[in-house]
C-alpha cells in the first residue's frame, strides 16, 4: 500500500509480520469466499440449464489448456520476479515483470477469444443458466487477472523512473501474492468449470 | 427511588408479557380468526403445543434474568460517593460450567419434541389426503382439485386478482372436508408467496420453479382465514398489493363436501357467490 | 513525516513539537476532509450515522403512523413498500454498522495504545465509500420517476430483496437498481474497514498489550471484523448476480430458465446471519466496558466472555437457513439448522450471566451509561428467548414473516444493539469532547426510551401470534383482524415516545458539547488506556506508548489490592513500580499526512454505479476517477504504518 516506507521508520509490529503482508493474506482469505460463492453458484446451476448451447458442445479443452498452462507460467516467472528484487538484480526484476505480464495478456487474449467464439455460437449471458454463470464466473476471473496485469505494468513503470528500490521488495511480494492467488483460482475454475463435466 | 421505578416498569413488563400469553390462549377478543393460538387442526394445535412447551422454561428464565437484574440494582446500588471499592471477583470457572452445561441441557430437552414435532408436521401429505394444488399469483390464489369432475378433469377455483374497481380482489374460497388430511401442494406463477391459515397449520412458501407441499387437518366446520405471508410487492398502480392477499378457508362436514362438489361438477352454479368460481376442463 | 523530513533520529521533545505544530493548523473543513485521524473519522462516521438515523426514524413513524389503525391511506401500498424498505436498508447497513464502525475507530487505537489504525487513508477510504453508499441509497428517492414527479423512486423490494421479486419485471424503474449498487459499494467499505481493525488489533497493539490483556470491545471489533470480511464476499457475489439479471439480462434468478430464487436467499442468509452478529458484537464490546466500569468491579469471567464472543462467531456460519424453514429445504435440513440454533443461545447466555456476575457484588453507580447498558441486558434476554422459540421448527413455521419476527429482531437490534451504542455514546462522550453528558437529560431520554421500547414492541409479538404477516401496508377490521387495532395503535403511541427521546438527546448532546461538565482525562474512574490520556486526546493520542502489565492496566496503575483482596487507592504520590519503565522507548512519533486521494478514490463508486443505471459513458469516467485516486495514492509519500 504505502509507496514511500521511510527506511528507520520502521515500527515493530506485535506479530512481527508486516501490516501490509496481513493485510494482503486477510484481502486473500476474504476472496476465496467471493470465488467459492461463484463457484458454487456455477456448480449449483450446471444440471439444471433447460435450453442450449451446453458447455459440453463449447468447451474446447486443449485450447483452454494451453492458456491455463500459460497463466501456470506466468506464476513461475513472477517467483523469479521477486529472487531478482530480493538479490537486488533490477535489469532482472524488469524483465520476469515484463513476462509475467505478457503471460497474463496471452490469457486474457484467449479468454477473449473463447468468450467472442462461444458468442458466436449462440451463447449469450441471457440465453441459459451456463451462459449466466459461465460467463459471470470467468469474467470476474479474468477481471481479477486484469486487475494484476496493471498493477504488474505500474511496477515496471515505477522501476523505470526508479520509485521502485531493492528495498521496496515486499511490494513486489504482495503483488506476487495476489497472482499467485489468481492464478491458484483458475485452477479451480478450470478443473470444476472445464474439466469435471456434467454428463 | 429510581430503582423503584425500574421495578415498577419491569414488573409491568412481566405482567404484560404473562397476561398476554393468558389473553391469547382463551379469552375470546383477542382469538381473531387468524390467531395462532386458537387451533382448529392437529397441525395447528401441535405448533401451538410446542410454542407453549418453550415458553415456560423461557418464561422461567425471563423472570429469573430480569428479577435478578432489579434485585441487583437495589442491592449493590452505590450510596454515597466514595464508598470503599467492593471485592475483586474476577471469576469463577465452577459457576461458568454451571451457566453453559444448564442451558444447554435444557435446550437439549427442547430439542427433542421439537425434532419430533418437525418430522410429523414437515413430513409429506399421506398418499390417501386430499390433494388440493394451491397456485400463488399475484395478488390471488388459485385452487386446483385434480381429477374431480365427472369426466376426471380438475375442478379449478380462481382467485379474481385485485384491480382497480375491486381494490381488494375477490378471493376464491378453498373448500376442505373436516376429519380428512388435506394435502397442499403449492406453487407461484410469479414471485414468491406463502399459504397461511394460522387456525389451520404453519406456513409453507410459494416458490417460482418449485413444488413444496404441507398438510393439514381441520377440526370442526367453519371458515377460517388466512393471507399470504411472503412479501410479494404492489400493484402496477400502486394502490394495493400484498396485504390484499387473503386466504378463505371452508371446512365442511364430508357430507356437505360432497355435496358442495357435486355442485361444482354438474352444474357450475351461476349465482353462486361469494367465490368467482370456474369450472375448467371439458 | 517528522522522521523523512530530517533523516536523522529525532528527539522525544523535538517529535511532540512538529507534531503540535501540526496539530495546530487542524482547522477548517479541509483539514476534515483530507483527514486519516481515526478519531476524527470516527466523529465523521458517528455524525453521518446519527443524521441517517434519524432519516430511518421518520421512515419508522411513516411506517407505524399508517398502521395505528385498520384500513388507513396515509401511504398506498407502493409506498408503503418503498418505506419499510428504506428503513430496514438504512437502520442496517447505514445506522447500526457505521455506528459500531464510529467506536471501533474513536475506541480501538486508544484501548490498545497505538497513534492510529494500521492504514489510515484506507480507513478515510472506508468512511468516503460509507458516505457514498449511503448518499446513493437515498437518492433513489429522487430516481426517475421519483419524488420530484410525486413518487417515490426508492427500491420497494424489502431490505433483503428477495428474488425474484427484485428482478425487472416486478420491480420496475431503478429503486432496486440504487439499492443494489449502493449496498454494494457499502460493503466495500465495511470490506475495508474489516481489513483495517484486524491488522490494527493483531499488529498495532502496544508492547505488553497480549491478547487475553485485550478490552472486550477490542476482543468483539476483531470478531466482527473478521465476521465481516468472511461474510461481504458471500453478498457482494449475491448483489453482482442480482446486477447482471437486472442490468445484462443473465438469468440467475429466473426461474424460466430453470434457475431458483432461493439461492437467492442462501447467498442473502448466509452473509445475513454473521451480520446479525456483526450488529450485536460490538454493542455486547461496549457493554462489556461500561459494566466493570461502572460496577468498579472487573469483569466476571473475561476469558468465558472472550470465548463465548468467538464461538458465536463461527456458530453464527451455520445457522443461516433458521431464515428459511418455510422454503421447503425438507425436514432434515430443517432439523439440523434448527439444532444449531438452540445451540447458539449457549454462548448467548454465558455472556448475559457474566455481565449479571460482574453487577453482583458490586457497587453500581447508576449512570446513563450504566442504565443502557442494564436495559440492553433486559432487552436483549428477551431478544435471545424468543430467538429460543425459533429456533422450535414447527412452531417458527406459525411465526415465520410474523410481527413475533419483527418484535424479536428489534428486541434484539434495538433493545440490544443500539441500546448498548447509546450506552457507549454517553461513556465515551467526555472522551471525545472533553465534556460529560447531562445526566439528568440522559436519564430522561433512557427512560423515555425504554418505555417508548416496551411499549412499542412487546404489543408486536402479540400481533404477531395473533396472526399479522410483517410487511402488510394496511389491515381491515373484519374476520381475521379482530383485535389488532389496540395493539397496533400501542405499538404507534411507543414509536413516537421512542421518537420523543431521542429529540431530548439531541438536546442533550448540543447543549452538552457547548456548555457540559468539564470531563477531565479520567471522569468514571475508568479501567483501559483511553482514560490515560487528556481528554480530548491529542493528535498523537499517546505521547508516550504505554507498556501493559495487566487486563485493565489503567487501574492497576491507581489502585493496588490490600491483604484482604479489596483494591485501595495508590497513595498521590507514591509509585507502584509502574511508571518508570515507561520512558526511553525512543519511538519519535509519526503521524500519517493528510490526504485527499482516499476522497477521490471514493467518489468514484458512485460514478461507476450511476454510470451502469443511466449511461454506461460514466462508467468509464468513474472508473478513471478511481484509478486516479489510487495511483494518487499509491505514489504520494506517506508515513503510514
Amino acid at each position: 500500500m504505502a509507496q514511500a516506507h521511510a527506511a528507520g521508520g520502521h515500527l515493530e509490529t506485535s506479530t512481527g509480520l508486516d501490516n501490509r503482508k496481513l493485510l494482503m493474506w486477510l484481502f486473500l482469505g476474504s476472496e476465496c469466499l467471493f470465488f467459492g460463492s461463484f463457484i458454487s453458484a456455477y456448480l449449483l446451476y450446471r444440471d439444471r440449464n433447460l435450453t442450449g448451447p451446453y458447455a459440453a458442445d463449447l468447451y474446447d479443452i486443449p485450447f483452454t489448456s494451453v492458456s491455463s498452462f500459460v497463466l501456470l507460467m506466468s506464476s513461475l516467472s513472477m517467483v523469479l520476479a521477486l529472487a531478482a528484487i530480493q538479490r537486488g538484480d533490477m535489469r532482472g526484476l524488469r524483465i520476469w515483470l515484463i513476462c509475467t505480464a505478457l503471460l497474463g495478456i496471452t490469457f486474457l487474449a484467449g479468454q477473449a477469444f473463447e468468450f467472442t467464439e462461444f458468442n458466436r455460437e449462440g451463447l449469450s449471458l441471457s440465453t441459459n443458466l451456463f451462459g449466466t454463470t459461465f460467463f459471470v464466473l470467468t469474467g470476474f476471473h479474468g477481471a481479477h487477472v486484469t486487475v494484476g496485469v496493471l498493477i504488474l505494468l505500474s511496477m515496471v513503470a515505477m522501476e523505470a523512473r526508479g520509485q521502485l528500490t531493492p528495498e521496496h521488495s515486499l511490494q513486489v511480494e504482495l503483488a506476487g501474492l495476489y497472482w499467485h492467488f489468481v492464478d491458484i483460482v483458475w485452477i479451480v475454475i478450470f478443473t470444476l468449470v472445464y474439466l469435471i463435466q456434467p454428463q | 427511588m429510581r430503582a423503584h421505578r425500574a421495578t415498577l416498569l419491569r414488573l409491568t413488563a412481566v405482567a404484560l408479557m404473562i397476561g398476554a400469553a393468558v389473553l391469547l390462549s382463551g379469552c375470546e377478543p383477542f382469538s381473531s380468526a387468524q390467531n395462532t393460538f386458537s387451533p382448529g387442526g392437529e397441525v395447528a394445535e401441535k405448533q401451538k403445543n410446542l410454542f407453549l412447551l418453550v415458553l415456560w422454561p423461557a418464561l422461567a428464565i425471563f423472570v429469573l434474568v430480569q428479577g435478578g437484574v432489579i434485585y441487583i440494582m437495589f442491592r449493590y446500588r452505590q450510596r454515597r460517593e466514595g464508598e470503599p471499592l467492593p471485592l475483586q471477583v474476577h471469576g469463577s470457572p465452577r459457576m461458568e460450567l454451571a451457566w453453559t452445561v444448564a442451558p444447554a441441557i435444557l435446550l437439549a430437552i427442547i430439542a427433542v419434541p421439537t425434532l419430533g414435532a418437525l418430522f410429523d408436521t414437515g413430513r409429506k401429505p399421506h398418499d390417501d389426503a386430499l390433494r388440493i394444488d394451491v397456485q400463488g399469483q399475484r395478488f390471488t390464489w388459485n385452487y386446483t382439485y385434480p381429477g374431480y369432475l365427472a369426466d376426471g378433469a380438475p375442478l379449478q377455483l380462481f382467485g379474481e386478482p385485485v384491480s382497480e374497481d375491486q381494490p381488494q380482489g375477490k378471493p376464491a374460497e378453498l373448500h376442505i372436508p373436516t376429519g380428512r388430511e388435506i394435502g397442499i401442494y403449492v406453487t407461484a406463477a410469479d414471485v414468491i408467496h406463502s399459504f397461511w391459515v394460522p387456525k389451520l397449520a404453519g406456513k409453507i412458501d410459494v416458490v417460482p420453479g418449485r413444488e413444496n407441499y404441507l398438510w393439514l387437518k381441520a377440526d370442526k366446520p367453519g371458515t377460517y382465514r388466512g393471507q399470504c405471508a411472503e412479501f410479494c410487492g404492489a400493484s402496477e398502480d400502486g394502490k394495493t398489493g400484498h396485504s390484499q392477499m387473503r386466504l378463505i378457508v371452508v371446512a365442511e362436514s364430508p357430507e356437505d363436501f360432497e355435496a358442495w362438489l357435486e355442485s361444482q361438477g354438474a352444474e357450475p352454479a351461476p349465482d353462486a357467490p361469494p367465490a368467482a368460481e370456474e369450472t375448467a376442463g371439458e | 513525516m517528522a522522521m523523512t523530513a530530517t533523516g536523522g533520529p529525532l528527539t522525544m521533545a523535538d517529535a511532540i513539537k512538529q507534531i503540535r505544530a501540526d496539530a495546530a493548523t487542524y482547522r477548517g473543513i479541509w483539514s476534515w476532509i483530507a483527514t486519516v485521524d481515526h478519531k476524527r473519522i470516527g466523529v465523521m462516521y458517528g455524525v453521518t450515522a446519527f443524521i441517517f438515523f434519524l432519516f430511518g426514524g421518520v421512515e419508522a413513524l411513516l411506517i407505524r403512523t399508517q398502521l395505528a389503525a385498520a384500513d388507513q391511506t396515509l401511504l398506498d401500498a407502493d409506498q408503503y413498500n418503498r418505506i419499510f424498505t428504506m428503513h430496514g436498508t438504512t437502520m442496517v447497513f447505514l445506522v447500526i454498522m457505521p455506528l459500531s464502525s464510529a467506536f471501533f475507530n474513536l475506541m480501538v487505537p486508544l484501548m490498545i495504545g497505538a497513534r492510529d489504525v494500521a492504514f489510515p487513508r484506507l480507513n478515510a477510504f472506508s468512511y468516503w465509500l460509507f458516505l457514498a453508499g449511503g448518499l446513493l441509497l437515498n437518492a433513489s428517492f429522487f430516481a426517475s420517476k421519483g419524488i420530484l414527479d410525486g413518487e417515490l423512486g426508492a427500491p420497494g423490494a424489502g431490505w433483503f430483496g428477495y428474488a425474484p421479486l427484485t428482478l425487472n419485471t416486478y420491480s420496475p424503474g431503478h429503486g432496486v437498481d440504487y439499492w443494489m449498487l449502493s449496498l454494494q459499494i457499502l460493503g466495500i467499505a465495511s470490506l475495508a474497514g474489516g481489513f483495517n481493525f484486524i491488522v490494527t488489533i493483531l499488529n498495532m497493539r502496544a508492547p505488553g498489550m497480549t491478547l487475553f490483556r485485550m478490552p472486550l470491545f477490542v476482543w468483539m471489533t476483531l470478531v466482527t471484523s473478521f465476521l465481516i470480511i468472511f461474510a461481504m464476499p458471500v453478498i457482494a457475489v449475491a448483489l453482482f448476480e442480482l446486477t447482471f439479471d437486472r442490468l445484462f439480462g443473465a438469468n440467475y434468478f429466473n426461474a424460466s430458465a430453470g434457475g431458483t430464487p432461493l439461492l437467492w436467499q442462501h447467498m442473502f442468509w448466509l452473509f445475513g446471519h454473521p451480520e446479525v452478529y456483526i450488529l450485536i458484537l460490538p454493542a455486547m464490546g461496549i457493554v462489556s466496558e461500561v459494566l466493570p466500569t461502572f460496577s468498579r468491579k472487573p469483569l466476571f469471567g473475561y476469558p468465558f466472555v472472550v470465548f463465548s464472543g468467538v464461538a458465536i462467531g463461527f456458530m453464527s456460519w451455520g445457522v443461516w437457513a433458521h431464515h428459511m424453514y418455510t422454503t421447503g429445504l425438507g425436514s432434515v435440513a430443517n432439523a439440523a439448522f434448527g439444532v444449531s440454533t438452540i445451540m447458539i443461545g449457549v454462548p448467548t447466555g454465558v455472556k448475559i450471566f457474566n455481565w449479571m456476575g460482574t453487577l453482583w457484588g458490586g457497587s453500581l453507580r447508576l449512570t446513563t451509561a450504566m442504565l443502557f447498558s442494564i436495559g440492553f441486558i433486559a432487552m436483549f434476554t428477551i431478544g435471545g428467548l424468543t430467538g429460543i422459540t425459533h429456533s422450535i421448527v414447527p412452531s417458527d413455521y406459525q411465526q415465520q414473516d410474523t410481527y413475533y419476527i419483527v418484535a424479536h429482531f428489534h428486541q434484539v437490534l434495538f433493545g440490544g444493539a443500539l441500546f448498548g451504542l447509546f450506552s457507549g455514546a454517553y461513556y465515551w462522550f467526555p472522551k471525545f469532547s472533553g465534556r460529560l453528558l447531562n445526566e439528568g437529560l440522559g436519564k430522561l431520554h433512557f427512560w423515555l426510551m425504554f418505555i417508548g421500547f416496551n411499549l412499542t414492541f412487546q404489543p408486536m409479538m402479540v400481533l404477531g401470534l395473533l396472526g399479522m404477516p410483517r410487511r402488510i401496508d394496511t389491515y381491515g377490521s373484519g374476520p381475521g383482524f379482530e383485535g389488532w387495532e389496540i395493539w397496533n395503535m400501542m405499538a404507534t403511541t411507543g414509536a413516537f415516545i421512542i421518537a420523543l427521546s431521542i429529540a431530548v438527546f439531541m438536546v442533550n448532546f448540543v447543549r452538552s458539547l457547548r456548555g457540559g461538565e468539564e470531563a477531565g482525562a479520567d471522569p468514571w474512574d475508568g479501567r483501559t488506556l483511553e482514560w490515560a490520556i487528556p481528554s480530548p486526546p491529542p493528535a498523537y493520542n499517546f505521547a508516550e506508548i504505554p507498556q501493559v502489565r495487566a487486563l485493565d492496566d489503567f487501574w492497576h496503575k491507581k489502585y493496588v489490592e490490600d491483604a484482604t483482596g479489596r483494591p485501595v487507592p495508590v497513595p498521590a504520590g507514591a509509585s507502584n513500580g509502574h511508571e518508570e519503565d515507561e520512558s526511553g522507548g525512543g519511538h519519535g512519533i509519526h503521524l500519517p499526512s493528510p490526504s485527499y486521494f482516499p476522497l477521490i478514490a471514493a467518489i468514484g463508486f458512485p460514478l461507476i454505479a450511476l454510470g451502469l443505471m443511466y449511461d454506461h459513458a460514466l462508467v468509464a469516467v468513474g472508473a478513471a476517477v478511481v484509478l486516479v485516486g489510487l495511483y494518487g495514492w499509491v505514489l504520494e509519500p506517506a508515513t503510514e504504518e
